[in-house]
């Protein structure tokens, strides 16, 4: 236990610590580099951070193999002491080994933990949310909390600063070397974690111990190994990994870590963005700006003067006036304002406070602008393609090389033209994803009078797609695949016509051709117990369309023309049965369908299953339990498609209208026959007359009653229409008379049958004889 | 023109002090407790600038606090006139652009007074220099002909020069500024002479943005001004304690030999004057309608006094509901018609309802 060993307690993702942490490797070369990350990791895994096409910010991305779902994230940016160390020892080949508790025991010492305990806010980061990046350390609540994961700073904010990395460069770049810095970092831990004790109750104290347990049990076994150890680590760790340490907790440590239950895990690398970097995202170890650190890492110098002229250029790509001017005087002010502030150098709040008044006159509207752009940072790492992969994964990743398609963090609007091979490539992949749960693109609003071939997407890529990609592996290898077979799952496990019917939609549009079979037959045995014809109807006028006038999708019309032949009996059966005992709402809504099929069903090229459709509702229109409204809608559709004649309406209407019908009967019924179509009584006196018959009759309490209904119908008549009505009702009966049987015409016989010759020859001899004019 | 600080004997005679002399122990004990580095001319550090606008401590002295509100306002205000550029404080009337700009002023220069106030009738010649036309006629065009303008003499002496209401002066004449700003000289054409401003010289101008678009400043002359916008006081404590500074100050000076106003009594001008402003009562339950007059801070800070003076000249030297009315009443009613059925309208469904304020409604239900 002789060879010498240097703690370096870091910052995590603090560019300040990651320059120090390179030179101290560099003035030390140690024989072995000891860094705080699961130590499951794989060598060859590991070995990739040196390919020179990975390119942070980037993520090590460990779940468990057989629930991909129980998943962690390691991100690491380019400022990150811990990818500078990593590089550094795969360049210089070091042996370079992890030293953080594996996360194959992390998983299921959490879980049991959850599980003994039930202390919901202690499971948040490491279960059930794959959505939220978790990482080595839970979100931040507590301030005890705050403290453990970013010590410095918070001794940086007792010094005045607002951010600890200017503290840093304050105290380290300008006055310290790294032989003093580390062990005074230590030092402050020490002094910081003796107020805290040791063992205290809670998850998080708990993965803490048996870390630093772990940790301590590699540093040993590296340091029989090698001559000289550096061990690279959060700040807080620092405190506990000394040699005195090493030795008080050997038997605790070999104790705790006997017997710890373990699982089989995976590890990959993925791209990851400085958004998911940011603290904002729930990142417990995130930083408040990777921009600002960005800018910090990469500017060699004149911080703050590279800092201003990006605001001014940016707010000049917003179209606002940024001269350099701007530029020089907001430096000034942020210099200045540091130094009144006592701060030797300028801080983030100092330049943003600079920016506020130089460039935008006291207001922050147009920081706002900018705000994501500058502080947060839109980068989106890469990870080389040798980096293994879910083969679901391989598979996007091979469809995006070949569609020229990359994602990008930033959101974007993507206008697809269907009629165009790659773009409709590219809408076939985006529908599919968004079935196995990676909504990279979101339909954006209907490209309205642009034509049909037009798809508006919005699309942004989230690294934790990554994650869904990897948890819907297993349905499939491909993303069609996944897609289809995922479907048929979904599909299997409801009854809900509506979502099958929804779903049906969407595999259209993705073009999954073993999924549209799968569901259509789904649908028909749903459909067959169910009663919810309504959902059928609303699936069936889009599906007709198709089929009628085809859409650019190339969307296969066989496969529509079985649908709407699978769908189609089902309602006409289901229909009849729908209609019965129904609410006004109810009914209204229904009517409204079956206004949309009979859309539809005349789009059909097929005669007999109109004539079934129209036979269903003539049906419908003749049992005389349904509601008035319904009827009214049917008589007015077998009227419209002269399946009944004048005659036949008469008789119906007269019916609806008679003593033993109730006039709310009634009323419906005339709505239904005669929205929006006045003409129909202007042209068809018999049916004004009965109408007319009618209202005369019924009781004028009654009548009073159902003024409204009424109303409501004849409000949908065009003025015209109802000033003619009004004009042959004040007119009376005699005109009506007279109208209708005109009084023959005093002609002269003889002189009118010297003109038939003549039109005769005109129409080619198709007027007989006419004897009766 | 105006007087030099030195010509009138502090404290006697004048009706109100100008800052460097109502505050000079203050300063005093700034400028010997100052160890900080002092850029050329200033007579404080801009630390010490910031501790006497916003109040703290020195070895024998507590600096009573100037302005109660934002600390990063003042900050950037002292900052940028340490940078040599100009500031430009914007507000609404009576949020104390123009207590902030003389107080600036008296700490860094130790002189509120070089002064010119902006008005739509304000000349060149203000801004720049005039003739003494007698001289200039026996003598002809020299530099002893010329009388300087305010800010004239500050480049000169190498101070602060004070620009009241920039917006309310003609645009040409804003424009005159724009030399004197970015190349720090005057230039006088007539004697084919210029004056440099000596280290120090710098111009603080305030603008009401409650008039805006009066005489909308150039963008050129923007560029070359900090603005720093001063809000109304976010809270009510805040407003509460800055209304009862002023008042007991101002009736320290007016010679008022009432009582200072209670602390409750104050309380209910400012809430009357946060609700008339916000437009709905403190609790945030009941809409009001707002009067067409601004309802500043600093107009409650009158009403206060006002009611002091009542109190001492025609009460029992305590001040009651009464001797409040009419000041509020003044400060509220604007506009004879419309601003009367307004409060009105708040005497009777706000004041007359509230606890513990008959007195006040009944004395103003009197004035009405």
């Amino acid at each position: 236990m002789s060879s010498s060993l240097d703690i370096l307690g870091i910052r995590h993702h603090g560019p300040g610590s990651a320059r120090a942490v390179v030179r101290a490797l560099e003035s030390v070369s140690p024989a072995c580099v000891l860094i705080e990350a699961p130590a499951d990791i794989p060598r060859d895994v590991i070995d990739l951070a040196a390919d020179q096409a990975m390119q942070p910010p980037v993520a090590l991305l460990i779940y468990e193999t057989e629930n991909p779902r129980e998943s962690s994230f390691l991100p690491f940016s380019e400022f990150s002491p811990e990818w500078c160390a990593i590089r550094w020892a795969l360049t210089s080949k070091i042996p370079l080994r992890f030293m953080d508790l594996p996360q194959s025991h992390r998983i299921p010492v959490t879980k049991n933990f959850a599980a003994d305990q039930k202390t919901p806010e202690e499971q948040g980061s490491q279960a059930e949310q794959a959505d939220e990046p978790p990482s080595n350390s839970n979100a931040p609540v507590d301030p005890d909390q705050v403290l453990r994961l970013d010590p410095l700073n918070e001794l940086a904010r007792a010094a005045g600063f607002d951010d600890g990395e200017r503290w840093w460069e304050h105290m380290v770049e300008h006055r310290l070397h790294e032989a003093e810095l580390f062990p005074a970092i230590r030092e402050a831990m020490v002094a910081l974690r003796e107020n805290t004790p040791q063992h205290q109750p809670g998850l998080r104290n708990h993965l803490e111990f048996l870390r630093e347990a772990w940790m301590r049990k590699t540093i040993r076994e590296a340091r029989k190994e090698f001559d000289s150890v550096t061990v690279i680590c959060g700040a807080w760790h620092s405190a506990v990994l000394d040699e005195d340490s090493l030795k008080r907790f050997k038997k605790d440590d070999d104790a705790c870590l006997k017997g710890l239950p373990k699982v089989k895990t995976t590890t990959t690398w993925t791209p990851w963005t400085y958004e998911h970097l940011s603290s904002a995202s729930g990142y417990g170890a995130g930083v408040t700006s990777p921009g600002w650190y960005e800018h910090l890492w990469r500017s060699p110098d004149a911080i703050i003067e590279r800092w201003m002229t990006r605001v001014s250029r940016m707010l000049r790509k917003e179209g606002l006036d940024c001269s350099s001017a701007h530029a020089i005087e907001a430096s000034r002010l942020a210099e200045g304002l540091a130094s009144l502030r006592g701060r030797p150098l300028a801080d983030l709040s100092d330049m943003a406070d600079a920016c506020r008044s130089i460039f935008c006159f006291d207001s922050d509207l147009a920081m706002r602008l900018i705000h994501r752009k500058l502080l947060v940072g839109e980068r989106l790492g890469q990870v080389p393609e040798t980096a293994p992969a879910a083969p679901l994964q391989n598979d996007l990743q091979a469809q995006q090389k070949r569609l020229r398609f990359k994602p990008e963090a930033t959101t974007k609007t993507l206008d697809l033209d269907l009629r165009n091979e790659t773009d409709l490539a590219r809408s076939y992949l985006l529908h599919r994803l968004r079935m196995i749960d990676v909504p990279w693109g979101v339909p954006g609003p209907g490209g309205a009078g642009k034509g049909t071939f037009h798809e508006l997407w919005m699309i942004r890529w989230d690294p934790v797609y990554l994650v869904r990609l990897i948890e819907y592996g297993r349905w499939g290898s491909t993303v069609a695949a996944a897609a289809t077979a995922f479907v048929q799952h979904r599909a299997a496990e409801t009854h809900a016509i509506l979502e099958l019917t929804s779903l049906l939609g969407d595999v259209l549009l993705a073009d999954l051709p073993h999924a549209v079979e799968v569901l259509l037959y789904r649908i028909m045995n749903v459909a067959a117990v169910g009663t919810d014809v309504s959902a059928l109807m609303e699936a069936f006028g889009p599906l007709a369309k198709s089929l009628r006038y085809g859409n650019v999708r190339q969307t296969d019309k066989e496969q529509v023309r079985q649908a709407i032949s699978g769908i189609l009996p089902r309602i006409v059966i289901g229909l009849p049965l729908a209609t019965a005992s129904l609410n006004e709402e109810a009914a209204r809504q229904l009517e409204a369908n079956i206004m949309e099929m009979q859309t539809g069903v005349a789009l059909l090229e097929d005669e007999s299953q109109q004539n079934d459709w129209l036979d269903c509702l003539d049906r419908i229109a003749r049992t005389p339990s349904v509601h008035g409204l319904i009827q009214g809608r049917c008589a007015r559709i077998q009227f419209d498609s002269r399946r009944w004649n004048e005659s036949e309406i008469s008789q119906q209407l007269s019916l609806a209208l008679s003593h033993g019908t109730p006039p709310e009967q009634s009323a419906a019924w005339i709505e239904g026959f005669f929205r929006n179509s006045g003409l129909m009584l202007v042209h068809h006196d018999s049916l004004l007359e009965i109408l007319d018959q009618w209202l005369s009759t019924i009781a004028a309490d009654v009548y009073l009653n159902h003024i409204p209904l009424l109303r409501r119908t004849f409000s949908t008549f065009s003025r015209a229409e109802r000033r003619q009505l009004a004009q042959s009702l004040s007119s009376g009966q005699t005109t009506k008379t007279q109208q209708a049987k005109p009084q023959p015409l005093d002609l002269d016989r003889e002189r009118a049958s010297r003109i038939i010759p003549v039109l005769k020859r005109l129409l080619n001899g198709t007027v007989s004889q006419a004897g009766g004019v | 023109m105006t007087t030099k600080n030195g010509d009138t004997t502090p404290g006697v005679s004048v009706l109100r002090q100008h800052a460097e002399d109502q505050f000079k122990h203050e300063l005093e004990a700034l400028a010997a407790a100052d160890d900080r580095p002092r850029p050329p001319n200033w007579k404080l550090s801009p630390w010490a600038v910031c501790t006497y606008l916003l109040g703290g401590t020195t070895p024998d002295l507590e600096i009573s606090a100037k302005y109660i509100g934002n600390r990063r306002l003042m900050e950037i205000a002292v900052t940028t006139l340490a940078t040599d550029r100009a500031l430009l404080l914007l507000g609404v009337p009576g949020t104390a652009k123009t207590w902030v700009a003389e107080h600036l002023a008296a700490a860094i220069s130790g002189n509120s007074t070089l002064l010119v106030q902006g008005t739509s009738g304000t000349a060149e010649e203000q801004i720049r220099y005039g003739w003494n036309y007698a001289l200039l006629l026996a003598k002809g065009p020299s530099r002893e002909a010329l009388t300087a303008s305010p800010l004239m003499t500050a480049m000169n002496q190498g101070s602060m020069a004070r620009i009241e209401e920039l917006t309310r002066m003609p645009s040409d004449v804003q424009d005159t500024l724009i030399t004197m700003l970015s190349e720090k000289t005057l230039p006088i054409p007539e004697l084919g002479d210029e004056v440099q401003a000596k280290k120090g010289f710098n111009v603080i101008a305030t603008a009401n943005n409650r008039d805006k678009g009066v005489n909308e400043l150039s963008s050129a002359l923007r560029r070359r001004f900090n603005t720093v916008i001063l809000p109304t006081p976010d809270t009510e404590d805040e407003e509460v304690e800055i209304v009862r500074r002023r008042s007991e100050s101002l009736g320290k000076a007016l010679e008022i030999p009432a009582e200072p106003a209670s602390v409750d009594e104050i309380r209910r001008i400012v809430t009357i004057f946060r609700e008339l402003r916000d437009g709905k009562t403190a609790d945030g339950k009941t809409k009001l309608k707002s009067p067409t007059g601004t309802m500043s801070t600093a107009e409650a800070i009158s009403v206060v006094t006002n009611g002091l003076a009542l109190a001492a000249h025609f009460g029992d030297g305590t001040v009651r509901a009464a001797d409040m009315a009419s000041g509020i009443l003044g400060a509220i009613v604007k506009d004879p018609v419309q601003d009367q059925a307004t409060f009105k309208e708040y005497l009777e469904t706000v004041v007359k309802e509230r606890e513990g304020w008959k007195d006040l409604y009944r004395a103003c239900r009197e004035m009405i």
